[in-house]
């Protein structure tokens, strides 16, 4: 890892610095959640879904997307994938959409009976490196990365966080509220920091 | 995962030896077991390519049950040992020589998976 930890840093420093700029408690975290120029367009990608169908990420805009990286063999990504099916179900109608990619080695033969198995509703595809090195390297899963509307990843989970916080990061970025949800973050790089007292 | 380098192993032809393998891992970490109880988890492997000595048994330790979420799984944490028995054939040539494996595994803390790995191992073998 890598390239995901380098990014992640990256964009925890700027985040640092923008913080630093804007002030020093935390009402200031509304005016850094409104620098979302500095938000990251989520890189496009192309993959086939279990029934063949193609999956562009690009063709998502105008939804809010939980991006989850994920696979059959890890266990914190099997205690989040009802909370996804029960968020697929609950917030689609509001423009909601889940989209797994597995990172399994043995691809569908592995991915589909588990799909089936825990009867997964909302779509997956199958990843591989090219896809993983487009979000800086999975080195830890799950990996979530929560992209707005606009296409702009405006936070990422590494690792298992509490259904809450997906659910609040949801509902707002579903409400069209204007937010970071990047430093409430409890396992990226800015919320260590913060947890830390580097950023008060 | 830490491997400690393998001491040299010696072994008389026509006789067995076991060499341990110890590992350690980081504290809040595990591995699962080589029989784990959930068909698509990723058990530990050791595995032995041919060389001057063959491989005849393989000992894992007892695992321990680990919860998470609602999962019990099998698993070992810490540090553990792996034990191969080697047999030196009769027809062996006396000597120095390196026995290769790879361990496969996949490690987890409660948080998050690290992605598969195997790692090569090499055992100094001395053959009498």
């Amino acid at each position: 890892m890598n390239l995901l930890k380098t990014g992640a840093l990256l964009f925890a420093t700027t985040s640092l610095l923008l913080y630093s700029c804007s002030g020093s408690n935390p009402v200031e975290v509304k005016g850094l959640a409104q620098q979302t120029g500095n938000l990251k367009t989520a890189p496009d990608f192309t993959l086939k879904d279990a029934n063949g169908s193609t999956v562009k990420l690009s063709d998502y805009r105008g939804k809010v997307v939980l991006l989850n990286f994920w696979a059959t063999w890890c266990g914190p990504c099997k205690i989040e994938i009802p909370w996804f099916m029960e968020f697929e179900k609950q917030y689609k109608d509001q423009g909601l959409e889940v989209l797994g990619i597995a990172m399994d080695d043995d691809g569908w033969a592995a991915v589909k009976p588990y799909i089936a198995q825990h009867k997964m509703n909302y779509r997956v595809v199958v990843g591989d490196d090219a896809v993983a090195n487009l979000y800086g390297g999975i080195d830890s899963l799950p990996t979530t990365f929560v992209i707005n509307r606009e296409g702009k990843v405006v936070d990422t989970h590494v690792g298992l966080i509490g259904k809450d916080d997906y659910i609040t990061e949801i509902k707002g970025l579903l409400s069209g509220a204007n937010k970071n949800a990047m430093l409430r973050n409890s396992g990226s790089p800015a919320a260590a920091l913060l947890s830390l007292g580097a950023i008060r | 995962m830490n491997i400690a380098t393998p001491q040299t192993l010696s072994v008389k032809r026509g006789q067995t030896a076991t060499q341990t393998l110890d590992i350690s891992l980081r504290s809040g970490f595990h591995v699962n077991s080589d029989k784990p109880k959930d068909e698509f988890l990723i058990p530990i492997k050791l595995t032995w390519m041919s060389g001057p000595l063959a491989a005849k048994q393989i000992t894992y330790p007892k695992p321990e049950d680990v919860k998470v979420g609602e999962d019990t799984l099998s698993v070992f944490t810490g540090k553990f040992t792996i034990e191969t028995k080697f047999l030196a054939p009769p027809q062996a040539q006396a000597g120095i020589a390196t026995m290769q494996g790879k361990l496969r595994y996949q490690a987890c803390d409660s948080r998050s998976c690290k992605r598969p790995a195997t790692v090569e191992v090499k055992v100094p073998v001395s053959i009498q």
